[in-house]
């Protein structure tokens, strides 16, 4: 059904959508974005051509898109091929080529006369269309502010007993204008180390107002208290605000006496009585103070 | 002698010049299988990734032990050397290595014949066991593919096995260095790559493939020590028609299930079964094109190893949504059970729950929670299976769950001793947000986002194998931010130790009965790899790869 009005809709949708997702990778490599971090390094790498991708997409989309789907992951009888091996493994076209020229009529896939130049587009397309399957880091976040934002505010006020330390109309002034939605969900779970979004050069977790502190009680007597650097078996190793200086003491069992405490332990107790429903409308609530 | 042998020996001797004639022999002949059949690991050799086949990581060695280990000291240091220069050099990629930092030694190296023998993703080294020099370098080609980690080699005769990021089965002269032949073993443009340490048992070279970026299935192969050609091929998730094909909703899905055999298994020989844990299922984070159990993903399998086919399944996470494959290592246990003498293997799962099975029919017999924070299950269900609970998949305005995708614990081996009854594991207990980012009804690859949210009390747990019940847990470090480090290597000695980390930068002795640390070395960095130990010169070693540096302790003379 070429050109009929809900094609021409579905087609300017997948168009954008994929801009949507090259332009967050072309920004992520800009960013100077470290692909081998997190775990995640590919085989695949992004399509070259767009201009090649866009075209393909068009023909795909007209040509293919009513068996396969308009995004190749299947439609009415066809097959996904975005997970084809065939399609896979194809070279710029070569095998796909081969493929259409042939077509599979005993399986109802009839043979495609296409030019050589618009083979490569479709593969191109196919090819992008697997990278962006396969590359989890240009995923993108959907629209994730659906709670009830007065189920949050009560939520604050109440069960959360987020009041007793915070404050809306104090630290928590603007806070909806501060954070994305999506970070300022991951904040209000557990505000550690430093605040998204902030300019200058990074800086030590232990300097953070949200580190972890320890009081390090020595055998003259007196204490230190600072951020904790590292605490192990073995030694202790804190921030000493009074001297900016990092200081450390080696441990044998208890000796030096060691205390902990977490400014955000309310924030860790409660990572275990969230319902996914109440963090979904605290998000909705706090989104708002803006 | 056969003349065969004997020109092995030969072989072996031109660059072993300083051992007698006789015990080289005999390691020859244990490594072309006596030794292997055992279920201990021998003193004077670890001749696979385990050390034996059982998994226990557990050594008879006590010359090092709870007294004198005070007395643990620096034999040598191995820093990689990833240069070309002087290497021997293999592959079919461009001159250019790949860019990227540098890798952390993951393999547990092989020692045999006084030489040690390990990899990195596109290297593998051979260094004197004495002195910590190396023998010989050889530095692959590398076409790309995920560079994540090597589990290591595998050794049978003089030929050395190993597998490249770029899916090549590789085999080397063990004394030379020199390449024999490669296979490829899967398709890097389907984003499979390649991490298994390949496992001999018999004549068989045993071999997983690795990938999840693409919803690809995931096999495991027998290969032929000689030609490296195809024996046997073990899909992990059924085809039409198959056992296990109900867990699927349709054919598509379960021959794009993932499934993906990361790590080495293990091996009774008395049973002739291999024991292996699957990877998790595709797509990864989202079950909405996957309805069902999924078989035989996230699950214990056994297979007799001359045919292939599998004998028994367990599946510890029915429906896997959250990442956590089933490849811990399945350890191997003998003991008492309920009055009476049984054959287990156990598992430290990464979905937070300790397993025991009977081995030699899969007959579930115990099932406990390993961390405090899990709560993504229903519970526990008749089967003794974690029960999957669908609020908390990935969502699209994000689902709070913990452990987080990498898991209460991970690939690095546990370790288990006889004595204690002790079953020892590195656990981590983290938080993460997952959302649902691709809503299609035929979602692909992981097809959700992950957001940690942050970890809350990591721990070194010695868990009673009869009951799943932890007899001892002791915390690791704190940092600014929280817990740090969690999955770990361990070793366990008859010498009452048990070597590990402490999340801290420390490679540590401790108690294995109390879990007191006894012994400690600031590597600055966590262990990486395994611990092993063997008996050389009439010295026991101890060898662990912290980052890029390998490092061997032995006691004060």
């Amino acid at each position: 059904m070429p050109g009929s009005p809900q094609r021409a809709t579905r087609r300017t949708h997948g168009i954008i959508l994929f801009f949507v997702s090259f332009v967050t990778f072309v920004s992520f490599v800009a960013a100077g974005g470290d692909l081998r971090a997190g775990g995640q390094q590919q085989a695949l790498t992004a399509p070259a051509d767009t201009a090649a991708v866009e075209s393909g997409r068009e023909l795909f989309v007209n040509q293919c898109g009513f068996c396969h789907g308009p995004n190749a992951r299947g439609g009415s009888g066809g097959p996904d091929l975005t997970r084809s091996q065939m399609v896979q493994e194809d070279e710029n076209g070569r095998q796909l080529g081969e493929f259409l020229h042939v077509g599979r009529p005993d399986r109802g896939m009839p043979r495609f006369d296409l030019a050589e130049a618009q083979v490569k587009d479709v593969a191109a397309f196919l090819h992008a269309a697997i990278y962006l399957n396969s590359n989890r880091r240009l995923y993108k976040i959907l629209d994730i502010v659906v709670g009830d934002p007065k189920a949050g505010e009560a939520y604050f006020k109440g069960a959360g007993k987020c009041a007793s330390c915070h404050s809306t109309t104090g630290d928590l002034k603007g806070i909806g204008a501060k954070y994305e939605p999506v970070a300022l969900q991951g904040r209000f779970l557990l505000p550690r180390g430093r605040p998204p979004g902030q300019s200058g050069p990074p800086t030590p977790a232990y300097l953070e107002k949200t580190a972890i502190q320890a009081t390090v009680t020595l055998p003259s007597g007196g204490s230190v208290t600072g951020g904790i650097v590292r605490l192990t078996d073995f030694e202790v190793t804190i921030y000493d605000k009074g001297t900016g200086r990092i200081r450390s003491w080696l441990r044998n069992g208890d000796a030096p006496k060691v205390t902990m405490t977490d400014p955000l332990q309310a924030h860790v107790d409660q990572l275990a009585k969230w319902t996914d429903d109440d963090m979904h409308n605290m998000t909705a609530y706090l989104v708002n103070l803006k | 002698m056969s003349t065969q042998a004997a020109q092995r020996t030969r072989r072996v001797q031109g660059t072993r010049r300083k051992a007698p004639d006789g015990v080289l022999l005999l390691c020859v002949l244990c490594l072309a299988g006596v030794q292997l059949t055992r279920a201990q690991i021998p003193t004077d050799a670890w001749p696979t990734y385990h050390g034996d086949y059982t998994g226990r990581r557990y050594s008879t060695l006590k010359q090092i032990n709870t007294s004198n280990v005070k007395n643990l000291t620096l034999a040598w240091v191995y820093r990689l050397n990833l240069s070309r220069t002087g290497a021997i050099v293999g592959g079919e990629g461009p001159d250019t290595p790949p860019s990227g930092g540098t890798p952390a030694i993951k393999s547990t190296p092989l020692m045999i014949n006084g030489n040690l023998y390990f990899s990195v993703p596109d290297h593998v080294w051979s260094i004197d066991a004495r002195t910590g020099r190396e023998l010989w370098h050889f530095a692959w080609k590398t076409r790309g593919g995920d560079h994540i980690g090597n589990r290591g080699v595998g050794i049978l005769d003089n030929w050395l096995y190993f597998l490249t990021p770029d899916n090549f089965f590789v085999s080397l002269d063990a004394a030379t260095g020199k390449e024999r032949w490669h296979h490829e073993i899967a398709s890097m443009k389907r984003e499979y790559f390649s991490t298994n340490a390949p496992m001999i048992v018999g004549r068989q070279v045993i071999i997983g493939v690795g990938g999840d970026a693409l919803d690809i299935p995931g096999y495991l192969e027998s290969r032929d020590p000689e030609s490296g050609n195809l024996v046997w091929r073990w899909n992990t998730t059924p085809r039409a028609g198959e056992p296990g094909a109900a867990s699927w909703p349709n054919e598509d899905a379960m021959a794009h299930g993932g499934g993906m055999p990361w790590i080495p298994g293990t091996y009774d020989p008395e049973l002739n079964l291999y024991y292996l844990g699957t990877g998790n299922p595709q797509p990864v984070l989202t079950g909405r094109s996957r309805e069902g159990d999924n078989l035989y993903t996230c699950t214990i399998v056994a297979l007799n190893p001359n045919t292939g086919k599998m004998v028994w399944h367990y599946q510890v996470t029915p429906h896997d949504t959250h990442d956590w494959d089933a490849a811990q290592t399945p350890i191997l246990i003998d003991g008492d059970f309920n009055g009476r003498p049984r054959k287990m293997v156990a598992q430290a799962s990464r979905n937070g729950h300790y397993f025991l099975l009977d081995r030699a029919t899969g007959e579930h017999l115990v099932t406990k929670p390993m961390i405090d924070s899990i709560n993504w299950t229903k519970g526990i269900n008749a089967k003794g299976q974690p029960a999957h609970s669908p609020a908390k998949d990935a969502s699209v305005p994000g689902t709070l769950v913990s452990p987080d995708t990498s898991g209460a614990t991970n690939w690095p081996p546990p370790s288990f001793s006889p004595d204690t009854g002790l079953l020892y594991v590195g656990t981590r207990q983290a938080y993460s947000v997952m959302y649902l980012t691709d809503t299609d009804e035929r979602p692909q690859g992981w097809a959700a986002a992950e957001r940690g949210v942050g970890v809350v009390g990591n721990a070194l747990k010695a868990i009673d194998y009869r009951t799943g019940n932890v007899k001892w847990s002791r915390s690791l470090a704190l940092g600014p931010t929280g817990s740090q480090g969690g999955p770990m290597g361990l070793l366990s000695t008859a010498g009452g130790l048990l070597f590990g980390n402490d999340g801290g930068g420390n490679f540590v002795a401790y108690d294995a009965a109390t879990g007191k640390p006894l012994w400690h070395a600031g590597l600055g960095t966590n262990t990486s790899n395994g611990p092993q130990t063997y008996v050389l010169d009439g010295r026991q070693h101890i060898v662990v790869g912290a980052g890029d540096t390998l490092y061997a302790f032995v006691l004060q003379p």
